[in-house]
């Protein structure tokens, strides 16, 4: 039987973004795989060096689409760590909530977005419903439902208003109330069990050479989590676990995200209780208007554990009030190209969209 | 600084490194073009094993460009950015592939947004841009607006819409 060339994408349900591989198949079976990037590459790392500092804040945001926070929280820790600023305590609780928040939002669509490709609908609708809870706290927040601009360097935008925070409180309650109901649904359904368990296994050794981070690795059994290994804004003054697998195949890391949405409500529900009131939130990064605003020279590289993995920015400065360079380290850059090349090939063509979806390949992130 | 990371000074003193300290658990250290390879080989022996990005600084000004490695200690989190700089107006520099196999990919990229040739890799394919017929677009002297006022420069409209619209509004007579 001969080689046929096959196409995923460029648009595709399972997806997140424009994204497409040629798959070369002999029967069911993929035998050879490229990625093809570059659908959504709108040039972010040029326009940024072409902004003022602040007004980047309008365009980071969309580099990544299912989880924005990450990429202002990034930035801002650049910028902060050049110009040795200090952020006001009660800002860096906020951003904290704000980021685990984003981290649920992003969990809960991912569950979804398994339950397209396997035909288990309802983990779709549930995920989509529950995360729009958490939609409506940024909503609160930020006045902004997907795209916030609301971390900036030198804190947060604005306070948090103890009514947000009895909302957050609930909506965490109503969250927690519903996380029997997803284990018993949609982790004990057949469909998933038979489709998800033992297939699409990555294995340590794969994964460490990759350079896999987040649920990846962590589904190998270690416990590679930055925020304990380098805890960055206040993650070392709260307790919360990192959920490890030892199977490493898609199902663990699905169920992964889930068992962290419980983490998750814990660090929220620690960082509402331990957070101080005050009203400041916020510190200029130098005098004058905003626009005006420099940075001194220097560079740094700042990362977070973001949903999917190791998210950075290294950001340099000349001193003057544009960035002189900003990259972008895409969490699933290494996965999304290296992985798609070497480790699909093997896998069947009903599971290579389950690859992308449990490996968390973002096309956003990784055009740029 | 990092118990790594006081280890990787100590362990990097014959190469001449140039140290800054950025915060606590970050620090960049500077290195010759010759002696790039060899530290980030010692670098990952000793626990920087994690690649966590390669990437470029275009400094026009001193003519040259300055690549980044950035390496992550999943030990202690330790971060050390390992910087070389290399002539820009002949930018070759050796790939890294053999050490991490990701590489190969954070080298494509930057050869097609900065145009530095990785001798050892051969897949210099474009990713992600496609029929780019200028200079790479990341070097500081490319003008993203100047291209596109070229390459698609405004449409001269033959007909007055405006007025014909006003016309029809019956604005005007026309």
């Amino acid at each position: 039987m001969g080689e046929v060339k096959l196409f995923f994408g460029p648009n595709h349900p399972g997806m997140h973004g424009n994204f497409s591989v040629h798959m070369y198949v002999e029967g069911d079976v993929v035998k050879r795989a490229r990625p093809l990037p570059g659908f959504l590459h709108r040039g972010f790392e040029k326009l940024m060096e072409r902004r003022y500092w602040l007004s980047n804040l309008a365009l980071i945001p969309r580099i990544c689409v299912p989880e924005p926070d990450i990429n202002e929280a990034c930035y801002a820790m650049g910028i902060e760590k050049i110009a040795k600023l200090d952020v006001p305590e009660r800002a860096q609780w906020i951003r904290m909530i704000v980021l685990e928040l984003a981290r649920m939002a992003n969990h809960l669509s991912a569950i979804g977005g398994v339950g397209g490709p396997i035909g288990l609908y309802t983990a779709s609708h549930w995920g989509t419903a529950d995360r729009d809870r958490i939609l409506d706290i940024f909503e609160a927040l930020t006045g902004a439902r997907v795209y916030h601009m609301y971390i900036i360097p030198g804190g947060v935008r604005k306070n948090m208003t103890p009514q947000i925070e009895e909302m957050i409180w609930k909506v965490m309650d109503y969250i927690e109330s519903r996380l029997d109901d997803y284990e018993n649904l949609i982790f004990k359904n057949r469909i998933l069990h038979s489709r998800l368990k033992g297939r699409l296994i990555l294995t340590r050794e794969q994964a460490l050479e990759m350079g896999v981070t987040g649920v990846g690795i962590r589904a190998t059994g270690v416990e590679y989590d930055i925020r304990k290994v380098d805890p960055y804004l206040f993650y070392d003054k709260v307790e919360f676990e990192v959920p490890t697998a030892t199977d490493a195949d898609a199902f663990s890391r699905v169920y992964l995200k889930f068992k962290e949405l419980s983490q998750s409500i814990r660090i929220i529900r620690q960082a509402l209780e331990k957070m101080p009131q005050s009203d400041k939130v916020n510190v200029p990064i130098s005098k004058g208007s905003a626009l005006r605003h420099v940075v001194p020279k220097g560079m740094a590289y700042a990362h977070i554990e973001s949903a999917r993995g190791e998210f950075g920015f290294f950001v340099v400065s000349d001193g003057k009030n544009k960035p002189y360079r900003v990259a972008v380290r895409g969490a699933s850059y290494p996965q999304g190209l290296y992985g798609i090349e070497k480790y699909l090939p093997g896998t069947r063509i009903e599971d290579v969209a389950l690859w992308l979806a449990t490996m968390d390949v973002c096309a956003p992130e990784i055009d740029r | 600084m990092t118990n790594s990371m006081s280890k990787a000074v100590e362990v990097l003193k014959s190469f001449n490194p140039f140290v800054e300290e950025i915060d606590d658990r970050e620090i960049k250290i500077s290195l010759s073009n010759d002696k790039v390879i060899s530290a980030l080989d010692v670098l990952k022996s000793i626990g920087f094993s994690h690649l966590s990005l390669i990437t470029c600084v275009d400094w026009i000004d001193d003519n040259q460009f300055e690549l980044v490695y950035i390496l992550f200690n999943w030990e202690d989190g330790g971060k050390i950015l390992v910087s070389t700089r290399i002539d820009r107006s002949n930018p070759k520099f050796i790939t890294v592939k053999e050490l991490w196999p990701v590489a190969r990919f954070y080298e494509r990229e930057i050869h097609e947004f900065f145009g530095i040739e990785f001798e050892g890799n051969d897949d210099m394919r474009p990713l992600f841009l496609e029929l780019w017929d200028e200079k790479p677009p990341m070097r500081k002297d490319f003008d993203p607006s100047k291209y596109s006022k070229e390459k698609f420069p405004d449409r001269k409209y033959e007909k007055d819409v405006i007025k014909e619209a006003k016309i029809f509004r019956g604005e005007i007579n026309g």
